[in-house]
């Protein structure tokens, strides 16, 4: 058995949505519903590490907009999907950013092996913007300083793993690498919990020499992006290694049994110091019902793997 | 002389509150519902020709939505639920799970009620393949470009064959997932031509909210068999007079069309479907001038919104289509027309 986890943000049920649409009084309590409900799918999948649903947050970067010096900007593409986020303008200085991130958890529900999903700052600068930190390199920098105050909150809060999403990092063609690794640097610099780089929506092929140097306890993969063959000729050695096999933009529900073999004969290849299966990105692409299967089968194909 | 600058409208208008309370209402008969959206359709064609329209339809009024509607109709599809676009804003996304096929023209009667009962042009819209194929979920085919080539020749063609056997002069292909893939232009403009093989009517295609600011879709305009783009630029541009490059910059991409040996019409979106505020005519007229510079010939230019308004409240709408129709007649007058 290997372990397991979900990125991101889940979909919100029938009930939930026409809640939302309709900013039902007893929204707050479906909230929590249904957060209970998820947290406890993923305890039944036997996930390794559990997540927070996130179906209170609009995008994975608004409750960012809550910071004083921050407003809200025009809609905005999810890279190539029909989904939508706003962006943000920083427009001040970031002091009071800190406790956001887990203020919009509900960590009283969440076990011990617990995860968050954050953005990685090379992304976050990257879809966002600021009149304060003109030059892309300051602004990454600040954002990630202000991130780091955050992730600081959760290690504090038991939040054991740190998702980084870094979709910027596989979508563009070109990355200042050099810019990326002194922004994760901030972050990762005497932490005491694990850091995973999660990269989807592009292919990274090309970039793994530059990944694997980067300063994070491991690289995350959409396999459905980046092919398992770019993956397996690489060693991840003092490395930590997610494949993203469950597809969260597909209803298809993935074979067990394949993805098992497939798993198994990655990790023989590349000999990570831990390895894990999860979603390749936010399950919010599929509608409930599929999502709960796809994160079933996730428990379901971890159980199956042999560990390193 | 032919009038420069037509105005036209791209296709959703908000339904009347009145008609959703019909419609919804399971107490109330078939026919009083049918009736309902007839009398709906006339309010919006007699709306749209009073605002002074060259070119309308009905505001979409029969049609639950441009991907769902469809949907409905075609075989090899099975909704899945509701996801989100943004926000608390969600579509009904399908699964492809065997293949596909058209089973009726789903656009026949609201077409022939239409063109029964409207004094000026029509233009209808149709949702195209690769859009379909875009915001669904692929279980069966085996590639993406398989299900979209099969959507274009088995439901896409058949559906602009019979509205042209109806009658249908002008034919609008709904494409707001157009530039979503830069990476897949080739499969988009396959898609097309495969749609209108054949076909003898005038195509337009609808294209929205690039990302790549239209840049990935310049080069395949001459390779696409259609007469002309309706496309949204208003919501990229700014707010202020002028005519120079630095107002207009939401419509700089149109001198790269023309480099690229695009010689059809350009429908250009003047009115941003997003936002409440109305755009002025002297803005319009702005907008429409600058675009007719840029591609060189004022009569390749037609003047539309961004994207349907069905976003906006009626009102809005209406506002908005009034201000566009002003500032089509002021750029007539400046160039003379």
């Amino acid at each position: 058995m290997i372990s397991s986890y979900t990125v991101g943000i889940y979909p919100r049920s029938e009930e939930l949505i026409e809640a939302t649409r309709k900013n039902a009084k007893n929204l707050s309590s479906l909230y929590l519903a249904g957060k209970k409900e998820y947290i406890a799918i993923q305890k039944k999948a036997n996930l390794g590490y559990v997540c927070d649903p996130l179906l209170d947050w609009d995008d994975i970067f608004r409750p960012f907009s809550k910071l004083k010096s921050v407003k809200l900007e025009a809609l905005n593409r999810v890279y190539e999907t029909n989904t939508f986020y706003r962006k943000l303008s920083f427009d001040g200085g970031l002091s009071d950013a800190g406790n956001i991130i887990r203020s919009n958890l509900a960590v009283s529900l969440l076990p011990k092996n617990r995860a968050a999903c954050i953005a990685d700052p090379y992304t976050f600068a990257d879809v966002h913007l600021s009149t304060k930190y003109k030059k892309k390199e300051e602004f990454t920098i600040a954002i990630a300083k202000m991130l780091r105050k955050e992730i600081d909150a959760l290690v504090k809060s038991s939040f054991g793993l740190i998702q980084l999403v870094a979709p910027s990092i596989a979508y563009n063609a070109k990355v200042d690498f050099g810019l990326v690794k002194e922004a994760l640097n901030i972050i990762t610099r005497g932490l005491k919990a694990k850091t995973v780089l999660h990269l989807y929506f592009g292919d990274v092929s090309k970039k793994m020499e530059k990944l694997l140097d980067l300063p994070v306890s491991g690289l995350g993969f959409d396999i459905t992006s980046t092919p398992v063959s770019s993956i397996k000729k690489h060693s991840f050695s003092g490395k930590l290694l997610a494949v993203g096999m469950v597809n969260s933009y597909n209803t298809k529900l993935e074979d067990k049994a394949e993805c098992i073999l497939e798993l198994n004969n990655i990790i023989s290849k590349t000999k990570p110091d831990e390895s894990f299966v999860t979603t390749n990105f936010d399950l919010q692409y599929l509608p409930k019902e599929f999502a709960v299967r796809k994160i079933l089968r996730l428990g379901e194909i971890a159980k199956g793997v042999k560990s390193a | 002389m032919h009038k420069y600058f037509p105005t036209q409208e791209i296709g959703s208008l908000k339904k009347p509150s009145w008609l959703l309370n019909v419609v919804k209402n399971p107490d109330i008969s078939k026919e009083d519902k049918a009736k309902a959206r007839n009398d709906a359709a006339l309010l919006n064609i007699k709306t749209l020709e009073d605002l002074g329209l060259d070119i309308i339809y009905d505001g979409e009024v029969r049609r639950v939505e441009m991907y769902e509607e469809p949907v409905r109709y075609i075989e090899g599809f099975e909704f899945a639920g509701r996801v989100r676009s943004w926000d608390n804003k969600y579509y009904n996304k399908a699964r492809v799970t065997s293949e596909i096929d058209y089973k009726q023209n789903f656009h026949s009667d609201e077409f022939k009620f239409i063109k029964e009962n409207a004094k000026h042009e029509i233009k209808v819209p149709v949702t195209g393949a690769y859009t379909l194929a875009d915001w669904s979920y692929n279980e069966h085919y085996k590639s993406k470009e398989d299900l979209v080539i099969a959507l274009a020749k088995k439901v896409v063609r058949p559906l602009v064959q019979d509205l042209a056997k109806l009658g249908a002069k002008i034919i609008q292909i709904d494409e707001p997932a157009a530039t979503t893939h830069p990476a897949e232009m080739e499969i988009f403009r396959d898609s097309v031509n495969e749609s209108v093989k054949g076909i003898n009517t005038k195509f337009v295609v609808h294209a929205c909210f690039s990302g790549n600011d239209y840049e990935s879709l310049a080069p395949e305009l001459p390779k696409i068999k259609a007469q002309q783009y309706t496309l949204e630029f208003a919501n990229r541009d700014s707010w202020n007079l002028g005519v120079n490059d630095k107002e207009r910059k939401g419509y700089h991409v149109i001198k790269l069309f023309k480099e690229y040996g695009f010689k059809g019409e350009i429908g250009i979106g003047v009115t941003d479907v997003h936002v409440d505020k109305i755009e002025t005519p002297k803005l319009v007229r702005d907008r429409i001038l600058y675009a007719a510079k840029a591609i060189g010939d004022p009569a390749k230019i037609y003047v539309n919104p961004d994207c349907g308004l069905r976003t906006r409240s009626r009102t809005i709408a209406f506002e908005k289509i009034r201000a566009m129709v002003k500032g089509a007649e002021l750029a007539r007058q400046v160039i003379g027309n």
